[in-house]
């Protein structure tokens, strides 16, 4: 089923949804685009490339409270903080990032051990995936198309979107969104000639050239766990960095959190916050123990977890090419370039 | 007169070599190739043969004054230093995290830099109205004369036309944007301090949330430690990814401090800390 409707009517779609429940989609603000929870129709802007931070918050937010107490009371009067949650519209989703979702329902599903908020979130919400404009050249940060991940792949959304000039096409993928679509009916039949552009623009997105190379992950795997040691390697690679968080905080598939009691006055709450393996106090022991106190052994962390260790317990890479930590570092560190270096000449061709 | 980013690069790259080749630096620390040209990167070069891969162009923001404090005491280093950051190689010789016998101040007189993310032309809201370096041993280049100079305390007007209540709107509205990343500390020269406050948890000094009230703590603390010292290099403002105009609050402590103790930060080797220095004649402003 292909609907369509006009992105000046896009406001019309937005209140339909938010009539159903909460809307959450990309909006203009003074740094660039984020997703944000829609209070007006017109905020809905669908002409971004992507965003700052990664739509993981829609499921993971940076700030999530768990328990509310007083200090100086029993626990026993502790309350925990319910999940009240309406339906949820997470609208326009790069399929990069629609696949991080994937890798991270590993974390917090897949392995057996259940995080309700992170399985309610994902139970209540709607994704409308939306490819990436294929006129346009690719960021030269990206490289999802590397990982396997077309410009316009609809796996793992539920209802799909593709922009043609002012016209929105959008195609129903789950029953899920079957479901929703069926309700809005103000969106209009596409015409054969539609369907059939939407079709090609879907097949065509496997051949929309980000930085790319062939992968082979166990290759990969294997070079880092060669140089782990390689002191030198690594302290190069990290000359630069700052070991600040932003590489960690806009990634899509990173999911440390700390777990903290913050309190006003007597008003305590205990809730978990993003954390970042950046951070010189990610590791510090009770006992004053830091094993990584050097800003290479912190970078090395953050690098072979995603491309070595995670290969090596999950089977894939814990990366996506959204190109975000690239874009965002305050000194342009690529991590491209890092597993480049790491794996040599089996990795880097641009096409 | 133009600048030509090429003959500083070669330059930068012929002083480094000599540098190196005769074992005067351990390290260099420049400008080096990134993923693209518009994204170079601060560069470490430890060997002659290192020196190829530096670069300079007009991207070349970084204050590599802030990479010094990394390094073992007594390392030899060579740093490459625009206006500003030559500043914060002063304050910290001032502050003792660094010796001036165990460096080699390459200077860069230059204008005209720019912020990749915007295009924009960074001279009057970073250098603090200077194109040429305070403090170097080798010039890369001739020093710059005649070229406009937007005082480093213009672009407050706008701010300081805001009443207190506009003025807490305005930072509070910027600080709710905060994701606390520390981008900021980290790349800021001054801030060195191992462990910073807000990582400090016995006592705890501020919420690790980015709401608000933790925003607002991590960041004023912050204003305040860099009071007097901090050298006009826009570095935070740059890092943020959520593009807070942290630098104005810093220019506006500047130029009060400024005014209050006639010394700005890094002028002078010889000169002392405004805040930790006490002169009997020092202005009572402050307790007003």
């Amino acid at each position: 089923m292909l609907k369509k409707t006009t992105i000046d009517k896009l406001p019309e779609l937005a209140a339909a949804l938010m009539e159903k429940g909460t809307l959450v989609a990309p909006i203009k603000e003074d740094a660039g685009f984020n997703f944000r929870e829609i209070t007006d129709t017109k905020q809905v802007d669908l002409i971004f490339h992507n965003t700052i931070i990664s739509p993981k918050s829609a499921f993971f937010p940076q700030v999530e409270d768990f328990v509310q107490y007083q200090t100086g009371k029993s626990i026993l009067e502790a309350a925990p903080v319910e999940l009240n949650l309406k339906p949820t519209f997470l609208f326009g989703v790069r399929p990069c990032d629609v696949k991080s979702f994937q890798i991270m329902d590993i974390h917090f599903s897949g392995t057996g051990v259940v995080d309700p908020y992170w399985q309610k979130r994902r139970e209540a919400t709607i994704i409308f995936g939306f490819a990436f404009d294929m006129n346009e050249v690719a960021d030269a940060a990206e490289f999802y198309h590397t990982l396997g991940i077309g410009a316009a792949d609809p796996e793992g959304s539920d209802i799909f979107m593709v922009r043609k000039d002012d016209i929105l096409m959008l195609k129903v993928i789950t029953p899920k969104g079957e479901k929703l679509m069926t309700g809005l009916s103000f969106l209009i039949d596409a015409s054969a000639d539609e369907i059939k552009y939407f079709d090609d623009y879907i097949a065509k997105g496997h051949d929309y050239k980000t930085r790319y190379t062939c992968v082979d992950t166990e290759a990969i795997a294997r070079e880092f766990e060669a140089i782990f040691d390689n002191a030198d390697f690594w302290t190069k690679i990290s000359d630069a960095c700052l070991s600040c968080g932003v590489c960690t905080f806009v990634c899509p598939t990173c999911y440390c959190f700390d777990i903290c009691d913050e309190t006003l006055f007597s008003q305590g709450t205990r809730r978990r916050v993003w954390d970042a393996c950046m951070f010189t106090d990610f590791t510090l022991e009770a006992s004053g123990h830091n094993p990584r106190t050097k800003v290479y052994q912190r970078l090395r962390q953050k690098v072979c977890h995603k491309y070595s260790y995670h290969i090596r317990k999950y089977g894939v890479i814990s990366c996506v090419g959204c190109g975000r930590c690239t874009r965002y570092c305050p000194v342009n560190i690529d991590i491209f370039s890092i597993v480049e270096e790491a794996v040599k000449a089996k990795w880097y061709k641009r096409l | 007169m133009t600048i030509s980013f090429k003959q500083i690069e070669e330059k930068l790259k012929t002083e480094a070599k000599r540098l190196l080749e005769s074992g005067q630096v351990s390290v260099v620390l420049a400008y080096g190739k990134g993923y693209d040209e518009k994204h170079p990167m601060p560069y470490v070069a430890r060997n002659p043969s290192d020196v190829a891969n530096i670069v300079f162009n007009e991207y070349c923001n970084y204050n590599m004054a802030r990479y010094l404090v990394r390094y073992p005491a007594g390392t030899k280093i060579a740093v490459a230093v625009k206006a500003a950051d030559s500043r914060a190689v002063i304050q910290l010789i001032q502050e003792e995290k660094v010796k001036r016998e165990d460096l080699v101040l390459l200077g860069i007189p230059v204008y005209g830099m720019k912020n990749p993310k915007t295009q924009e032309i960074i001279d009057g809201k970073t250098t603090g109205g200077l194109y040429n370096p305070v403090l170097y041993d080798i010039l890369l280049g001739d020093e710059v004369h005649g070229q406009a100079i937007q005082l480093p305390y213009d672009v407050l007007a706008a701010y300081e036309s805001m009443d207190k209540e506009v003025r807490f709107a305005f930072w509070k509205k910027e600080f709710d944007k905060c994701i606390r990343c520390y981008a900021c500390r980290k790349a800021c020269p001054m801030c060195y301090c191992d462990p910073c406050f807000i990582d400090q948890n016995k006592p705890k000094w501020g919420d690790k949330s980015p709401k608000f009230h933790g925003n607002l703590m991590y960041h004023l603390t912050r204003f305040h430690h860099l009071a007097g010292r901090c050298i006009d290099c826009g570095e935070c403002s740059r890092a943020c990814p959520v593009d807070i105009p942290l630098y104005l609050f810093h220019k506006k402590v500047a130029r009060e401090c400024e005014e209050m103790f006639g010394q700005a930060a890094g002028m002078s080797i010889e000169d002392k800390p405004a805040l930790v220095n006490f002169r009997v004649d020092d202005s009572d402003k402050i307790l007003e």
